[in-house]
């Protein structure tokens, strides 16, 4: 961004917000068709039951928790980009903050959407928030869906909050180049900014706030979207290593994720001399780390398993490397633990090909871990007259899956064309800072 | 909303009030008449309960119709009456689904010219009918017309043969699939009498079964279920042994402590061998007048012989005719079936040879009893039938509620002798195979809605009385004979009113010949409240003199043979299904079936060794073929036969039975040979292979057992008979964690004990009496609005079922054992804490009570449930009318989106609290209990508070063999198991 000028950097971002050509029209018509088709299968699943899912006894839960999971893995990816390399100065991070930061948001909303598609009766979903009635009746805070509640929507208020702080200045950039409605609109939007110095210090230690809000809640959402599981009694999920083993995974799917998106956005914008290769040898370099921790983990539930002596315990995973998930979980191992043992080498760690190939593969396997961990404990408890196997995913999950992926790219698109997606007052804040006599 | 008019409803209603007037009777249709002010009697909410006895095979149990606001919704067992004493099998309770089956004729039908049944009126139908019998009656053809029912006795058959003569015909075939007549050919052999006698295996001390499946269809399989449950729990300081000898472990031979299997129509080899060690080494003295005749006898069969032929092992055959031999009171019984395997009558021969042995066996056959089945058409009668109508000597056939269309062999070839017959009358309830052939329906009342009396044995007279208004345009069938005799031969000849008229006329004569003090009001409604009549203190067992018949003759053993592509085969009536009267009820096919655990349609049990030879997978569809027919049916690998035989329930395979039952695989009845000729072994004498071929397609088994074996986790626990003994006298404490404040310790509980509040109800269920029936399971769907899925969800892991009986196979030994697994309503309940809103509670009685109105379907309970007790609403289940009148009113019917599961029938237990609140007092051990316990044929379930010390629960929660199933899980289950005894014989 060298070179720039304040005014060039207002108008290339501000140049996003104009009018969208043909083919922006037509991603956001097959994204909100997929989004329509993804909400039409919910609508089919809430009239006729939750048979339309592959759900059955004794697997309760499918494919609506998996992708849960995953959005929220999505989700801490994005917090990492933005609220980490924050707090670590990341100089390399600007130009992607608001994106990850909007990433964040949309994955939040979309993983928070699945508990509900996951319902029974969803019409009646709001029983659980601890609202006034006239019977006096709570939530059960034992429940660890309550710790879920409280979990997700903490997540989404502080990287929302984190988001819309990062956004004021720039909102009232667009403010002021702004006409009619839209100047309205983005008045309303910018909370009366005017840039002086009092509001510019209060922005900046609300954004570092939040920052260092948002990072360890990547710890602790994910702690408690593990104890969804850990503190159930399945074999196979009832176990201490769950949260630091959730939270490693969601690092390690999260860098993974990272890589994935930064290749092609650092092509599409042009940004080889921000994003240069050592920023992804350095990722890469982390991904080792977190792989081997994630074959620890995996060596680690074996281990305990055998040596706890409990014949439930062992048995689940022994069924899941040998029984009717064992090629899945073998692929797990695969992509998770072995796959980014290939970035011990310095040339894996600095070419394109197998960054990207090695982080796809590690997205894949850690969605394979979700649905590993999530169908099989259930499947195979402790009375083996009710073992059972997930019958689906069928045509409902599908869609449903599809209109999550869907929503996330329509608002991303939605986001890309009515807000700034790179943080202007962040990039001129690595300007020099405009002298006298310069050109402005 | 149910398609009532109003005239019946109000009917209804009448039935209802006239029947609450006399307390617990009823009153014919003929009075019938709207209140206009309502009765007092008539408390809304609160159910009449009319007893009556059950038709729905020949042992005639006696029931209690539970009638709620004109609608009866459940079935249970007379408590008053000799032959059940209360309980029912899942069939009797089936009944309900008899009654409301949404594929009963809704009125008299005709056959058009094109083939389908068009509806006429009952008036043109009696006409066509009478006209028909009047025609042939006057050209003098009275032996042209053939009625065929089920079995009749008392007034239905007196009335029935008057008809007949009436019409100057004389052909009454009662027919039954199940007759039995191997047991009568061999009582009339061996005891000189041919009859089938009451059996009394609570006094023997010694059980060998030759086949016979005296605990699942066997000639009145509730009766000596209870009569089992006393020989297995004779007391004393030996434990009375079990050994069961056939081709299968069916449900009865997994409750003996020894399954002997042997190919189909060898088990007479085994008995002969037993006599042959008995006699020769005088293991007991035999009385003198038999000794020479069963030496002759057992000469021709040399023990090497025999071993060879049916690989059963010198120490265990010596061991068994030991043990035989020692016994007081031994019993062998023999099924007497020829679809379970050839020599069916040998087999019974031999069973009785093997009992004339000791001089007591009258106190084990009572002859002073002869069982109604005796009575039946043996099979050359109906294969004499078969031919006439062949021969088209037959003009007219009628047939009430009986389909040997589809139970008889089709080898028979009775459907296509049914095809020359001009006139087929049919009086069936329901579209059956026969009934599709007839040319005129006059359906007849289910027996529910009935008049009649109907004796199983002598000196029982069951009563059958309508326990609620007819459902639809349908007529008693006593009714029907009477009206139509009238039109045949006038008022003079038939000069009743209606059945109900005969039917008090002949219990009339039956008040005269008692002597009673009573008048006959008083004697009628006594008969119409207690069920029927009978004299409970009748002295029994008499002797009877033993003839060791010298011209009967035995196959001589042969060695099997080795030839690698055929099979043994036997067919078996299962629990559910009968001979295939059952098919068509949705709880009856929703049931699993005890052994294999199979929903929805039949299968071919194959070894899973033979299975694994010949690369056959669980749900290929299979081509069996006899040198007689061939059948498709798929595949269940499972341990209930040896490796070289095959299996098939009976009772599948419908193609005219209604929407339940019809396409689904297979009726073995296709394979058997047309043998018949008397003295025959039933229906099939000879013995037949099977080749098998897989035809490459599939056909899914709706099976709803995760695994054969209990892989280790002790579920399923068992006790030896040596072992109980030294725990009873060493005082030994069972290792309980009490669902009780006493039952929480500090170091290993985080949440506080719950406290109680009068009650905390309980659950024993002792393993050791279970026989895996399913009495139970059926009675919670009845009682409890479980919803049927069908096949599609079976296979889908979504059935309802909120109690099971969960079957495991040993992995070493041919030994199969049941657990049955309900809600556990633990104390500290894993299911409680992770639900967000609190559906589950835990009451101030134990109960974990499950409030559908507050569940959103999070599944998380079930998730966290260890024993997989709850069952989600995968969809909003609905029944078709009428099935829908059923439902219990006193229990929610779920929508989809809520879990549901076992509330240790909570709606009786409020019932019983208000009810001891009247009498000012608590509720006692004993007001009540649980429905699947009340209906439990051998008592395997109780049910009470363990906060009363003396309650049945609370003494033996500390009884040696006292334990709860993943105790380590620390969740104090309310369920307490007892494990099952198990001895070496």
């Amino acid at each position: 961004m060298q070179g720039f000028s304040y005014s060039e950097i207002d108008d290339k971002v501000l140049g996003t917000l104009a009018a969208p050509g043909k083919v922006y029209y037509v991603c956001l018509a097959f994204c909100f068709t997929g989004v329509l088709i993804g909400a039409s299968c919910w609508g089919y699943q809430i009239a006729t039951g939750l048979g339309a899912a592959g759900v059955m006894h004794p697997v309760n839960w499918g494919t609506y928790l998996v992708n849960f999971v995953f959005w929220v893995g999505i989700a801490h990816s994005g917090t990492l980009i933005s609220a980490i390399l924050y707090l670590f100065k990341a100089p390399w991070r600007t130009p992607l903050a608001r994106s990850a930061e909007a990433m964040t948001v949309f994955a939040v909303s979309t993983a928070g959407l699945f508990p509900l598609i996951h319902l029974g009766r969803v019409w009646i979903v709001y029983w659980i928030l601890p609202y006034p009635n006239q019977r006096n009746l709570w939530p059960n805070f034992q429940s660890p869906l309550v710790f879920d509640v409280i979990a997700i929507s903490t997540y989404l208020i502080v990287s929302f909050l984190f988001w819309y702080t990062g956004l004021v200045p720039d909102l009232a950039i667009v403010r002021d180049r702004a006409r009619g409605i839209r100047r309205r609109i983005y008045g309303w939007l910018s909370l009366g900014w005017t840039g002086s110095d009092r509001q510019w210090n209060h922005h900046g230690s609300a954004y570092l706030l939040f920052a260092a809000l948002a990072t360890p809640l990547v710890i602790s959402v994910h702690s408690v979207v593990s104890w969804d599981f850990a503190l159930g009694i399945a074999p196979g999920w009832h176990s201490t290593i769950f949260a630091p083993y959730f939270v490693a995974g969601a690092i390690h799917s999260g860098l993974a994720m990272v890589i994935t998106l930064l290749i092609p956005l650092r092509r599409i914008l042009g940004l080889e001399e921000i994003l240069t290769m050592k920023i992804f040898d350095n990722v890469a370099k982390t991904i080792v780390f977190t792989g081997l921790i994630m074959g620890y983990s995996y060596l680690t539930e074996f281990f305990i398993s055998w040596y706890s002596g409990n014949i439930a315990e062992r048995a689940i995973f022994e069924w899941r490397a040998t029984g009717h998930y064992a090629l899945l979980f073998w692929m797990m191992v695969m992509c998770n633990s072995l796959a980014p043992l290939v970035f011990f080498l310095k040339w894996a760690r600095t070419h394109i090909a197998p960054l990207l190939t090695i982080s796809v593969l590690i997205n894949l396997g850690m969605w394979y871990e979700r649905y590993i961990i999530i169908l099989s404990s259930p499947g195979h408890e402790f009375d083996p007259y009710s073992w059972g196997l997930f019958i689906g995913p069928t045509w409902v999950e599908y869609g449903i899956m599809l209109g999550s992926f869907s929503l996330f790219f329509f608002l991303f698109l939605l986001f890309a064309k009515f807000l700034p997606s790179v943080s202007m007052s962040e990039l001129k804040e690595e300007l020099p800072p405009p002298m006298r006599g310069q050109s402005v | 909303m149910i398609d009532l008019g109003r005239r019946d409803f109000l009917k209804l209603i009448g039935v209802a009030g006239a029947s609450a007037t006399f307390g617990c009777s009823s009153e014919s249709a003929r009075t019938i008449i709207p209140y206009v002010f309502p009765a007092e009697e008539i408390i809304p909410g609160e159910a009449n309960w009319f007893a009556t006895t059950c038709r729905e095979c020949p042992a005639g149990c006696g029931l209690l119709a539970k009638n709620r606001d004109s609608r009866v919704i459940k079935i249970e067992g007379n408590p008053l009456h000799p032959v059940n004493a209360g309980r029912v099998c899942p069939r009797g309770q089936s009944a309900l689904h008899g009654l409301y089956n949404p594929d009963r004729w809704r009125g008299p039908a005709k056959r058009s010219g094109d083939g389908q049944f068009a509806a006429i009126s009952w008036q043109d139908a009696e006409k066509v009918l009478s006209d028909t019998v009047q025609r042939l009656s006057k050209a003098g053809k009275g032996d042209q017309i053939a009625f065929m029912t089920g079995l009749l006795t008392g007034t239905h058959k007196d009335l029935l043969e008057y008809w007949l003569n009436q019409a100057g015909a004389s052909r009454h075939l009662m027919y039954e699939a199940l007759s039995y007549e191997p047991l009568r050919a061999a009582n009339r052999t061996v005891f000189g009498r041919d009859a089938i006698p009451a059996y009394r295996i609570d006094k023997a001390d010694f059980l060998v079964s030759f086949g016979a499946g005296f605990l699942e269809t066997w000639l009145s399989n509730v009766h000596y279920a209870a009569q089992f449950a006393k020989f297995r729990n004779a007391g004393g300081d030996a434990r009375n042994a079990f050994v069961y000898i056939g081709p299968r472990l069916s449900m009865t031979a997994a409750n003996a402590d020894l399954w002997i299997p042997v190919e189909p129509g060898k088990e007479y080899l085994v008995a002969l061998g037993m006599l042959r060690l008995i006699v020769h080494r005088e293991l007991c003295p035999i009385p003198y007048d038999r000794l020479a005749a069963l030496r002759r006898i057992v000469e021709a069969f040399p023990l090497d012989q025999v071993m060879a032929a049916t690989g059963v092992e010198p120490a265990v055959m010596e061991r068994l005719a030991a043990r035989f031999a020692a016994a007081r009171n031994p019993l062998a019984l023999a099924e007497g079936s020829g679809c379970s395997g050839a020599n069916a009558t040998q087999a019974a021969v031999a069973a009785n040879l093997l009992c004339s042995i000791k001089d007591r066996l009258y106190e084990t056959h009572d002859f002073s009893m002869h069982a109604a089945l005796g009575d039946s058409a043996p099979a050359g009668a109906i294969m004499d039938l078969t031919r006439r109508m062949d021969r088209g000597e037959i003009e007219l056939l009628l047939v009430h509620e009986v389909n040997p269309v589809f139970t008889l062999p089709a080898s028979w070839n009775f459907r296509r002798s049914l095809e020359k017959v001009p006139m087929v009358v049919s009086f069936s309830s329901c579209l059956d195979e026969t009934t599709a052939m007839a040319h005129l329906v006059l359906p007849a009342h289910t027996p529910l809605e009935s008049w009649g009396d109907y004796s199983p044995a002598t000196g029982i007279v069951g009563l059958i009385q309508p326990v609620m208004g007819n459902l639809f345009d349908t007529r008693d069938f006593g009714d029907i004979l009477i009206s139509s005799g009238k039109r045949m031969s006038g008022q003079e000849k038939f000069p009743w009113v209606n059945f109900y008229q005969l039917l008090r006329e002949n219990w009339a004569q039956r008040w005269q010949a008692g002597n009673s003090q009573q008048s006959f009001d008083q004697f009628w409604l006594q008969a119409l409240q207690t069920g029927g009549s009978w004299d409970p203190e009748k002295t029994r067992g008499s002797g009877f003199s033993i003839q060791i018949p010298g011209d009967f003759s035995f196959p001589p053993p042969e060695a099997p043979a080795a030839q690698d592509q055929e099979f043994h085969f036997t067919a078996y009536p299962s629990i559910q299904f009968y001979d295939g009267r059952m098919a068509n009820r949705p709880w009856i096919q929703e049931l699993p079936d005890p052994m294999t655990q199979t929903t929805w349609g039949g299968w071919i049990e194959i070894h899973p060794q033979t299975a694994d030879r010949l690369k056959i997978e669980k749900g290929d569809l299979l081509e069996l073929r006899s040198p007689f027919g061939a059948l498709r049916a798929p595949a269940l690998p499972i341990y209930t036969v040896p490796p070289r035989t095959l299996a098939m329930p009976l009772g599948q395979g419908h193609t005219h039975y209604g929407r339940y039952a019809s396409g689904l695989p297979a009726n073995p009845m296709e394979l058997f040979p047309a043998d018949a000729a008397p003295p025959a072994s039933g229906m099939a004498g000879r013995s037949f292979r099977v080749t098998v071929k897989k035809t490459g397609e599939t056909f899914a088994i709706a099976h709803t057992d995760g695994s054969f074996f209990q892989h280790d986790r002790q579920i399923a626990r068992q006790i030896s008979y040596d072992g109980l003994q030294q725990a009873a006298a060493s005082g030994h404490k069972p290792a309980i964690d009490y669902p009780l404040p006493m039952g929480y310790e500090a170091d290993k509980d985080f949440y506080p004990a719950h406290t109680h509040k009068d009650y905390r109800w309980a659950m024993v269920v002792d393993l050791d009496r279970c026989i895996g029936c399913g009495a139970c399971v059926i009675a919670c769907y009845a009682e409890n609005n479980v919803a049927v899925v069908g096949r599609e969800q079976v296979i889908n892991g979504r059935e309802m079922s909120w109690i099971r009986v969960q079957r495991y196979f040993d992995r070493n030994k041919p030994v199969a054992r049941w657990l049955v697994m309900m809600c556990q309503h633990c104390d500290a309940a894993p299911c409680e804490s992770v639900c967000p809103i609190f559906a589950p509670q835990h009451s101030v009685e134990g109960l974990n009570n499950q409030v559908y109105n507050r569940c959103f379907g999070t599944r998380f309970c079930s998730q966290n449930d260890p024993y997989k007790v709850r069952r989600f609403n995968w969809f909003t289940f609905t029944r078709p009318y009428p099935l829908n009148i059923q439902l219990n009113p006193d229990v929610t019917v779920r929508q989809k989106g809520v879990m549901e599961k076992c509330s240790f029938c909570v709606q009786r237990i409020v019932e019983a609290k208000i009810e001891a609140r009247k009498k000012g007092r608590k509720v006692m051990d004993g007001d009540f209990t649980t429905a699947c316990a009340q209906t439990c044929p051998t008592d395997a379930l109780m049910f009470g508070s363990l906060l009363d010390p003396d309650s049945r629960v609370s003494q033996l929660i500390n009884h040696p063999r006292a334990y709860q199933v993943l105790r380590h899980l620390n969740t104090k289950p309310a369920v307490i198991y007892l494990k099952r005894i198990t001895q070496e014989v």
